[in-house]
């Protein structure tokens, strides 16, 4: 065993698991925001709104992460054509490329979890909020929106430590993120278990964190949807 | 009675399933085929390069029973000492460091290393030169060790692959590639995504600095003194009877 080569490289791995951290969570606070809008849609009484998003879910949630990231990365580069207009200079940053691949695929799986739990709330509390005299914004605001996203947790949960552990995509396209640390310190050293190790500690002590906040939310939000014993 | 017959079939069995083993020795040895001209995978997923044909060509003279793989490159070496291969061929430079590790066959070649930019790009290979330009190189290559020892003012971008450093050069996302110059000549500006493209800077060799290593050879396991012996064997029969000197012209023209 070979731990002096980790300890050597802890500021490799601490800039590492920053650079995780931003992807993850900026990826899921975007896609958080734009995940609610397109849940409605999704469940849009307007066959060509309802069809035109559950065309993007199903393109996100059908193709591997990976082959995403690498068509956005490497292959939108190869045509000249994109490589003239105003988006290359973005296009050109494999943090921008990165951060959108991630954006898009985990909007998509984030839409269908919302959008099903949407499905799945009961007509009655839908119909108390129109016997009140809500407008539709008000209804969809105060009462679909959080028992939705109540309803969502333990899959939305699942899914937030599915897009964390996704990140480790990114040193495929030379982000030097927890995984590619690893990698990289292996290639130097030719050790494999404990570069590797490090980074799944990281990886588990943030999912750690995750797991526990959700326990939390869970408990203070959602706590009236478990069965109670009397 | 019984007992005899019961132990009859077990030496049947033993032998039927023991001697194949012990006669078929076969020699594992992984290549990175991302790595043209010397090692990469044609239209029909096979081997093909200038390290698999030098390769082939002394198994054949040392009567090894080999078979050679595609693998990973940031698996390549911990597999090679955990026991998984045998031998290691993808134009690996002998080192201080990795001859701590394994062991190698004698060299075979002297690779001669450049940097490739775009034609007119004007960047002189110094530490102020390259400052704020992007470096691109594979992980964990005597190119990564020397721009990461002598040019740490420039940006220096990793990839997992051989190949793709050239991708992200001719897309403009990286202003230099260091590599192999038999590399960059025969896989990129030869071709039509290279045509924009020169060599430049020093020509480097392992005399120009240490991270280029003593020049090339076959990676064998550190405790595999027999393979190291069959393969340095059969490498010298293909340097006498001209058969290196003829994949040298083959690939390189040399």
């Amino acid at each position: 065993m070979n731990w002096n080569v980790i300890a050597e490289n802890a500021p490799l791995y601490l800039a590492g698991t920053k650079l995780t951290l931003l992807l993850a969570f900026t990826s899921l606070a975007a896609s958080f925001l734009l995940a609610l809008p397109l849940a409605f849609l999704r469940n849009s009484a307007h066959p060509g709104i309802r069809y035109s998003v559950s065309t993007y879910t199903l393109l996100f949630r059908g193709t591997p992460l990976l082959v995403q990231l690498f068509l956005i990365y490497f292959g939108l580069a190869q045509f000249g054509l994109i490589r003239e207009t105003f988006i290359w200079p973005w296009l050109s940053s494999p943090l921008v490329c990165v951060l959108l691949t991630f954006i898009l695929n985990t909007t998509a799986y984030s839409t269908e979890i919302f959008a099903g739990a949407l499905r799945s709330i009961p007509v009655g509390e839908l119909e108390a909020a129109r016997a009140y005299g809500l407008s539709r914004f008000k209804q969809a605001t105060r009462i679909l929106v959080p028992a939705m996203l109540t309803r969502s947790l333990p899959l939305y949960g699942n899914e937030m430590i599915m897009m964390l552990h996704a990140t480790s995509l990114a040193s495929t396209v030379t982000l030097m993120e927890t995984t590619g640390v690893a990698r990289r310190i292996t290639l130097d050293n030719y050790i494999q278990f404990e570069p590797y190790v490090t980074a799944a500690g990281i990886y588990l002590t943030i999912t750690f964190v995750i797991v526990s906040a959700f326990q939390i939310v869970q408990r203070r939000f959602a706590g009236y949807l478990e069965p109670r014993s009397t | 009675m019984r007992i005899l017959i019961n132990s009859a079939c077990v030496i049947a069995l033993a032998t039927t399933f023991l001697t194949p083993a012990i006669a078929a020795e076969k020699v594992t040895i992984a290549t990175d085929a991302t790595f043209p001209p010397f090692e990469s995978i044609d239209s029909d997923g096979k081997l093909i390069g200038f390290d698999i044909e030098l390769m082939e060509a002394i198994c054949k003279e040392a009567e090894l029973d080999c078979n050679i793989i595609g693998a990973a490159w940031d698996g390549m070496f911990p597999s090679l000492i955990e026991g998984k291969y045998d031998a290691l061929i993808s134009q690996l430079t002998v080192t201080d460091k990795r001859r701590q590790v394994v062991a190698f066959s004698d060299i075979y070649d002297h690779p001669t290393f450049r940097f490739a930019a775009k034609k007119g790009a004007g960047i002189t290979i110094s530490p102020e030169g390259v400052s704020g330009k992007i470096i691109a190189v594979q992980t964990g290559t005597p190119m990564d060790a020397y721009v990461t020892a002598h040019l740490p003012t420039a940006t220096i971008k990793r990839y997992d692959s051989g190949s793709a450093p050239f991708l992200d050069l001719a897309n403009g996302r990286a202003d230099l590639v260091l590599g192999y110059q038999a590399q960059i000549v025969h896989s990129f500006l030869q071709k039509d995504d290279g045509k924009d493209f020169e060599l430049t800077g020093p020509e480097m060799t392992g005399k120009d600095a240490k991270e280029f290593g003593e020049g090339v050879a076959i990676a064998i396991g550190k405790k595999n003194t027999k393979l190291v012996e069959d393969v340095n064997r059969g490498l010298a029969k293909v340097r006498d009877n001209g058969t290196l000197k003829t994949l040298m012209t083959k690939y390189f023209g040399e």
